[in-house]
């Protein structure tokens, strides 16, 4: 049996919210034990959820699929952080502890005596992570944002899109998946360090300077010809056509690349368009993409009869790159591709018994990975923690808990 | 010590055999002070001349992608289809912790370069295999591009106005963020590996990776209220309000997610419009609370936001910690005042003396410090760096694989 890759990493979290979250998931799908710490005067987002089908029942700290989706498999801890004897528990934790992640508000983890300077004390070869939205310098680091923020504010709003639209945005909060993927690994790169040189260090990431990073190209565009990257809507400077077109039923569309002029000639052959593959203006890309609008207009005859995964799986067939711009619904029912890798994975659920939830697509074929307990409640795991780790007495516990320090378990 | 030297990955070697796809995960490695070194085809990787191009003072048009995802690497040229070529691979990969590449699957089995074939050279190494798909399952050769990733992920279905079709992000979002997994994967191997003496192959899928950055709006979600999450313009559907906004010169984006937020807002909308109704206790709460009153809601904004320029509403309502923030066009993303302050962009000079500014670092490591340490290498800048300097070949040697087209 090979042991999963992260075992024995201890991580300590101090997170609300999506960017921070998602780090410690992952970390914990590959064995690392990790500690969320909760207060509860400041429940995260996903805490207070209401159940859409149930809103009668009010907030349901425990229910939301997001908790399922960003804090599954954690250890969690209640702790009221105002009090002293609180923030000195929590510093035990980091003591016998790898890694902090925080995402708090810019200032607060040293607000609360918890910042990097505190706890590099206890554990002085701690990799100490800390994310938020605009870095911790500069004049507006303590500017509040979230996900859709950042796509406005680092111009990939703006920058995508179809042109007579001033701006596009996501409903999946971009910035944030991307920001926590690039914090695990700037945590891991530094966890790869401390292994060769014993040094831990501070970490911190600025998640809308991450998402500007991803318009890259474009920005290295705008620096060299002072212009406007164009909105290119679905097509491409250098395949074409390619596009997003609608099929049979309502709302329903494969996105199409063709990606030289062998697969033009391929896709001509599977449309039936002998006249396209004869016509010299089209036979290279600079014609196609001079002809865009009318090869869309031809393709979308074609597309619009038929059902989408038949468009795909007849593309496909030709050798040209096609896909159904698929639902959360087309994921579950209708991919097998998804299906037959085990993309989707059943996780206990303390409250709801079982819940299906996205994968955790790293692909470590040797040391896969898998996702523990959802549905904690907050300090679900003060017993472990205080008992168990730190060595405290049951009666330490208690009076901790009647210090109003320890918060204990519960909704 | 020259800049980069100091880098949380220095002394590790990354055989990066990726396109396009995948060409960010060497970047992150390289710029982390990793040696990346580029295996390219004679002649070089075709995406150095994907449109737009720029060209450096030496004369020389590459791509700005490209530019963008090989900087801090080292390159070489070899030919993968001759056996003096696929040599050079294993004797490298003997030498190397990780090899990134995104050959079709079975491609590199046919090359005789497959995970048990390298992994009896070098135990330890990582392979670390970026597809459209992954390389398994039934849909393992269809075709991809990063529309058609975005598409079976899930996001372009969600991204951008109801009444328009889907539309992908700008800059290639689904190769970011693949190769973003694919990066932190592959330091998740080689930390196992450190321990363990034991390397592993690694399957990245571009259709997965997207599927999981999108999963807000995923099988969960779904499961859960059995709505199936569509485009609905700037709004993000789980908070009220939430959405761009006009202010009198351009668009400004607001999101309310907490409780304290909404009353900060209303509080201000109330003094700025003397609205009344803003602060009915009904609105109060988490968004679930606004859902229905989302219309009336949004004109209540609106008449805020019409009042001033984009600039006031940003710094007023973020005094008053209000998640409000521009909607930024390039030109006002890169003199941006905050970004300016933490000096986030680079200037590197290239060939010829040309000078270009890249975006800085997106982390910042207090004693490894992150770091541009050099422009996207030419095609094959490397090879006697490499094949004479680190691989012990003679000048003879070389000489020969060059006269046979392999190098």
């Amino acid at each position: 049996m090979t042991p999963e890759a992260l075992r024995g990493i201890r991580v300590v979290e101090f997170t609300a919210g999506m960017a921070g979250p998602w780090i410690g998931r992952l970390m914990a799908y590959c064995g690392a034990e990790v500690i969320k710490i909760e207060s509860r005067q400041r429940p995260t987002v996903v805490r207070l959820y209401v159940p859409p089908r149930a809103p009668e029942l009010g907030v349901q700290p425990t229910l939301s699929p997001w908790f399922t989706d960003w804090d599954a498999g954690k250890r969690f801890v209640a702790l009221d952080l105002t009090r002293p004897e609180a923030v000195a528990l929590a510093r035990r934790i980091v003591s016998v502890s790898d890694v902090v992640v925080e995402n708090y508000a810019s200032g607060v983890m040293e607000k609360l005596g918890l910042g990097y300077q505190e706890l590099v004390r206890v554990r002085p070869d701690l990799v100490y992570f800390g994310s938020s939205g605009y870095g911790d310098s500069g004049p507006c680091r303590s500017y509040v944002s979230w996900g859709p923020n950042l796509e406005a504010m680092s111009g990939l709003a703006t920058l995508s899109g179809f042109p007579e639209r001033p701006c596009t945005l996501t409903q999946y909060a971009y910035p944030d998946g991307l920001s926590a993927l690039h914090g695990l690994f700037a945590v891991l790169c530094a966890l790869d360090h401390r292994g060769r040189s014993g040094e831990g260090q501070r970490i911190t990431l600025s998640q809308l300077e991450v998402m500007v990073g991803a318009l890259g190209p474009l920005l290295l565009q705008h620096f060299a010809d002072g212009e406007e990257p164009p909105r290119l809507g679905n097509a491409s400077p250098h395949a074409a056509p390619q596009g997003c077109y609608p099929c049979r039923g309502e709302d329903r569309w494969c996105a199409v690349t063709v990606e030289d002029d062998a697969a033009w000639g391929r896709l001509c052959q599977v449309l039936g368009r002998a006249d396209w593959a004869a016509d010299a203006r089209l036979a290279g890309l600079a014609g196609r993409l001079a002809h865009h609008a009318e090869l869309d207009a031809g393709i979308s005859e074609w597309t619009r009869e038929r059902d989408a995964y038949d468009v795909m799986h007849a593309l496909q067939a030709a050798g040209v790159a096609a896909g159904v711009a698929q639902t959360a619904e087309d994921e579950l029912r209708h991919d097998r591709q998804l299906a037959a890798r085990g993309f989707f994975e059943e996780v206990p659920h303390l409250a709801k018994g079982r819940v299906l939830a996205p994968g955790i697509p790293l692909g470590l074929t040797g040391t896969p990975g898998r996702t523990g307990r959802a549905g904690a409640a907050m300090g679900q795991d003060n017993d472990y923690v205080f008992g168990q780790l730190l060595g405290m007495s049951r009666h330490e516990i208690e009076v901790a808990v009647r210090a109003g320090a320890i918060e204990p378990p519960g909704p | 010590m020259t800049v980069g030297e100091r880098g949380a990955l220095r002394g590790r070697r990354i055989l990066d055999l990726a396109d396009a796809s995948g060409a960010y995960c060497g970047k992150l490695f390289a710029d982390m002070g990793a040696d990346v070194i580029k295996v390219e085809r004679p002649g070089g990787d075709p995406a150095r001349g994907v449109p737009p191009l720029w060209r450096d003072g030496a004369g020389e048009a590459t791509s700005f992608a490209f530019l963008h995802a090989n900087t801090s690497k080292r390159c070489i040229t070899l030919d993968l289809e001759r056996p003096e070529g696929r040599e050079l691979v294993m004797r490298l990969a003997g030498g190397a912790d990780l090899l990134v590449e995104t050959f079709a699957p079975g491609r590199l089995e046919e090359l005789e370069l497959g995970f048990e074939t390298l992994q009896r050279l070098n135990p330890r190494l990582v392979l670390t295999s970026i597809t459209p798909f992954g390389r398994t399952g039934p849909r393992r050769n269809d075709r991809g591009s990063d529309l058609v990733a975005n598409a079976l992920g899930g996001a372009l279905y969600v991204t951008g106005e109801a009444s328009d079709p889907p539309v992908v992000l700008a800059g290639s979002q689904a190769y970011l963020v693949a190769s973003s997994f694919a990066a932190a994967s592959s330091m998740i191997a080689l930390l196992h590996a450190s321990r363990t003496g034991r390397g592993q192959h690694v399957d990245v899928s571009l259709q997965e990776t997207v599927t999981a950055v999108t999963h807000i709006c995923g099988v969960g979600k779904w499961l859960d209220d059995g709505i199936v999450p569509k485009r609905r313009g700037t709004g993000l559907f789980a908070s009220v309000p939430s959405g761009a906004y006009p202010c009198k010169d351009g668009l400004v984006y607001l999101m309310v997610n907490r409780p304290l937020h909404w009353k900060a807002l209303a509080e201000w909308i109330h003094q700025e419009t003397g609205n009344q109704e803003v602060l009915d206790p009904m609105f109060e709460g988490p968004s679930s609370r606004r859902q229905e009153h989302r219309e009336l809601i949004d004109l209540f904004v609106c008449e805020l936001t019409g009042r001033f320029t984009v600039q006031e509403v940003y710094h007023e309502g973020q005094r008053r910690h209000i998640a409000f923030t521009p909607v930024n066009t390039a030109a006002a993303v890169v003199r941006d005042p905050q970004l300016e302050a933490r000096g986030f962009f680079v200037e590197m000079e290239h060939a010829g003396g040309r000078r270009l500014r890249y975006p800085g670092a997106p982390y910042r490591h207090a004693r490894t410090p992150w770091a541009l340490r050099s422009p996207a290498p030419r095609a094959g800048q490397h090879n006697e760096e490499v094949y004479l300097g680190e691989l012990g070949l003679s000048p003879g040697e070389l000489g020969a694989l060059r006269a046979n087209g392999v190098v």
